[in-house]
């Protein structure tokens, strides 16, 4: 699969459990600062605002800068997209490639 | 109406090592859930993945085309729709393997019923009401 940043959909975006973690933790709060967020996960704030980027690149989360901190706001129109069971299925398999294309790396 | 599941992927690994990740039941077990698959056509098998409330965890499958290693099919019954899952890979002119998955079969009352059913939702289980929550 190319890693290309604009071929980066909803369902890459959704099929990482701590980019789903971000998402509920914005779908709970109208808007939170990325330290806020930090807190929440065993990681950095590096590593976390690395997350936050593809969500931004999936359309899935805005941000804004206030003074020196960036605030993170969810934007859940693009998961509409996933509502049915075929697209569901979708983002089921495009998740079991991505680990199985992980698996063939690791076995070269 | 949507069209049924198809999509292509590409991998660096030879032919054989992604036949293999597709037909060997502990590679298997890595990427999609515990088997008991074998490549062999009339096999019946499971895929065992861990019950959740809206879904017994269980696929009832059985094959239907081995022709290692190029093609892969089994049926796909899970919640009580059946589909077949076909697994197809091509060499491409540059080395590279295509590998094109098309699940098929889906009841057009599957397609149109919404996400929020028993069963749709066990791919996004840990989004679980909350995805609900946030599509409302």
């Amino acid at each position: 699969m190319s890693n290309n940043h604009q071929e980066r959909d909803v369902y890459v975006a959704i099929a990482d459990p701590t980019r789903r973690t971000l998402i509920r933790l914005l779908a709970e709060a109208e808007e939170l600062p990325l330290h806020e967020l930090t807190a929440q996960f065993d990681m950095g704030r590096t590593a976390v605002s690395k997350h936050l980027a593809i969500l931004k690149d999936a359309g899935l989360v805005l941000a804004r800068k206030e003074g020196r901190e960036t605030r993170y706001r969810l934007n859940a129109a693009p998961l509409k997209e996933i509502q049915d069971w075929v697209s569901l299925y979708e983002g089921f398999w495009k998740e079991r490639i991505s680990k199985l294309q992980l698996l063939l790396e690791e076995n070269k | 109406m949507k069209p049924d599941v198809s999509l292509d992927f590409k991998f660096t690994s030879s032919i054989e090592q992604v036949w293999h990740a597709l037909t060997d039941s502990d590679t298997l077990a890595k990427w999609i859930w515990s088997n008991d698959f074998q490549p062999v056509v009339g096999h019946k098998f499971q895929f065992r993945a861990e019950p959740n409330e809206w879904w017994d965890g269980i696929v009832d499958c059985e094959v239907l085309v081995v022709e290692e290693p190029h093609k892969l099919s089994y049926t796909w019954t899970s919640a009580g729709e059946t589909t077949t899952v076909t697994w197809t890979l091509a060499e491409q002119s540059d080395g590279t393997i295509q590998l094109h998955l098309d699940q098929s079969g889906f009841s057009e009352e599957t397609k149109a019923r919404q996400g929020a059913i028993e069963g749709a939702k066990y791919a996004w289980t840990n989004m679980g009401a909350q995805l609900e929550k946030v599509l409302a």
